[in-house]
């Protein structure tokens, strides 16, 4: 209770600064502390430790907190790092599930092509085999061809060489005389219409 | 009390207990311990940034031999600059000025790189002892110099660190007494004299932090030398 009347009086608790006065004016006034050289070298380095703090104090303490914080932005980068490979691998596995879905769409295609090579191909081998026949069949005919025309040939000849073999001198003269006879009298028409 | 300028450097007795291990023990309630969690408080970061950054700055151009050394190393350099700021408090003890203490932590380090040194690579070891591009003729000479140089290093570590915050120490307590007697004379002179003691002060808080440095420095270089 003496406390708090002491230490809790008036706007301000000035309690604290009134026993640390009366403390120290009460050492000083009876000799229990006597003033001597250590006196004011603790002075000397009071003001030397005040001024320090005050003036590189916040400085310090900043550099404190940017050591921290630049452990903790390491840490962070990798933990943001470590996130997005794993949303990448998300996003991969996504893709990869559609691929799939459009591997049925893919087998027929591919399924329709080699169909449509393997009908080129039976198409290619059924036209190769079909100009191999016909090739067969036009030498054939044209074997034919050669044989009728070699015996036309033949029979004509032999037909000749006996018609002419048949024919007579005496036929042959008169048949030569008569010729003659017969141009003759053609050459006097045709002088007698010229002149006419 | 001051019976005459060295007693400050008294090793602390109260009530004819010897509080001297409390003064060695004292740095280690002022460093925070590593906690388990993952991103710590400003003090702990800030202590973990200046470690890593001290013993790869000192251990970046050696053999992963000499990295074995690397927590001795750091908790050495943080156990003298933690003494030696302590120490610029008023009223407090610095052990490091005591020379029992310095010689105790310069003398077996040193002995430790040397047989390091000498178990592991004798020749070169002996090596060191002539530096190259040396005229014959100096040859004897300089290898004396260079073992006695050797043998004197342990007591040059102990030494320049004992020498530095002593002298620091008894300047500081001679300004501030000088301060304090101009006062109730000349108080112009004490605002002069208050201004040196303010230099001096900044001046001994960067010895005390550059002193303990230069100790493990030289450690690391001896061990490096010799490994």
């Amino acid at each position: 209770m003496l406390s708090r009347v002491v230490f809790v009086s008036g706007m301000r608790s000035r309690g604290p600064y009134m026993l640390g006065t009366g403390l120290i004016l009460y050492m000083l006034s009876k000799e229990i502390y006597v003033i001597n050289h250590e006196t004011i070298a603790a002075l000397t380095i009071g003001a030397i430790a005040v001024y320090g703090i005050k003036k590189f104090g916040p400085d310090v303490a900043a550099f404190a907190d940017k050591l921290n914080e630049e452990k903790v932005a390491q840490f962070q980068e990798v933990k943001d790092h470590a996130m997005s490979s794993l949303v990448q691998a998300i996003e991969n596995e996504k893709k990869e599930q559609w691929r799939v879905d459009g591997r049925s769409m893919l087998f027929d295609a591919k399924r329709n092509n080699v169909a449509m090579m393997l009908e080129t191909n039976y198409r290619e081998r059924l036209h190769m085999v079909t100009n191999e026949v016909k090739r067969r069949l036009d030498y054939q005919i044209a074997l034919q061809n050669l044989h009728r025309r070699m015996e036309l040939e033949h029979m004509v000849n032999w037909v000749e060489k006996s018609v002419i073999s048949s024919i007579s001198p005496q036929q042959e003269k008169e048949s030569i005389a008569k010729c003659i006879t017969d141009l003759k009298a053609l050459a006097k028409t045709t002088q007698a219409k010229a002149t006419a | 009390m001051m019976v005459n300028s060295f007693s400050q450097f008294e090793s602390p007795v109260f009530l004819t207990i010897p509080l001297i291990q409390l003064a060695l023990i004292l740095p280690w309630a002022f460093y925070p311990s590593p906690s388990p969690r993952w991103l710590s408080n400003r003090t702990l970061t800030l202590q973990n940034w200046f470690i890593g950054r001290f013993a790869k700055q000192l251990l970046a151009s050696s053999t992963p031999k000499v990295h074995l050394w690397a927590t001795l190393l750091v908790s050495l350099m943080l156990y003298i600059i933690s003494l030696n700021l302590l120490g610029m408090l008023p009223y407090t003890f610095t052990p490091t000025t005591q020379l029992s203490m310095n010689m105790g932590l310069a003398v077996p380090l040193w002995l430790a790189t040397v047989l390091v040194g000498f178990r592991n690579q004798p020749t070169l070891s002996l090596a060191h002892l002539l530096p190259e591009g040396t005229p014959t003729l100096l040859v004897p000479v300089l290898i004396i110099i260079e073992t006695i140089s050797l043998l004197i290093r342990r007591f040059a570590l102990g030494v320049r660190l004992t020498a530095n915050l002593t002298a620091g120490h008894l300047l500081i307590q001679l300004i501030a007494t000088a301060t304090l007697a101009f006062m109730s004379i000349m108080p112009a002179n004490a605002t002069l004299t208050s201004i040196l003691l303010l230099l001096l002060t900044l001046l001994e808080i960067a010895v005390a932090m550059i002193q303990a440095y230069v100790f493990v420095l030289l450690l690391s270089l001896y061990l490096q030398e010799n490994s």
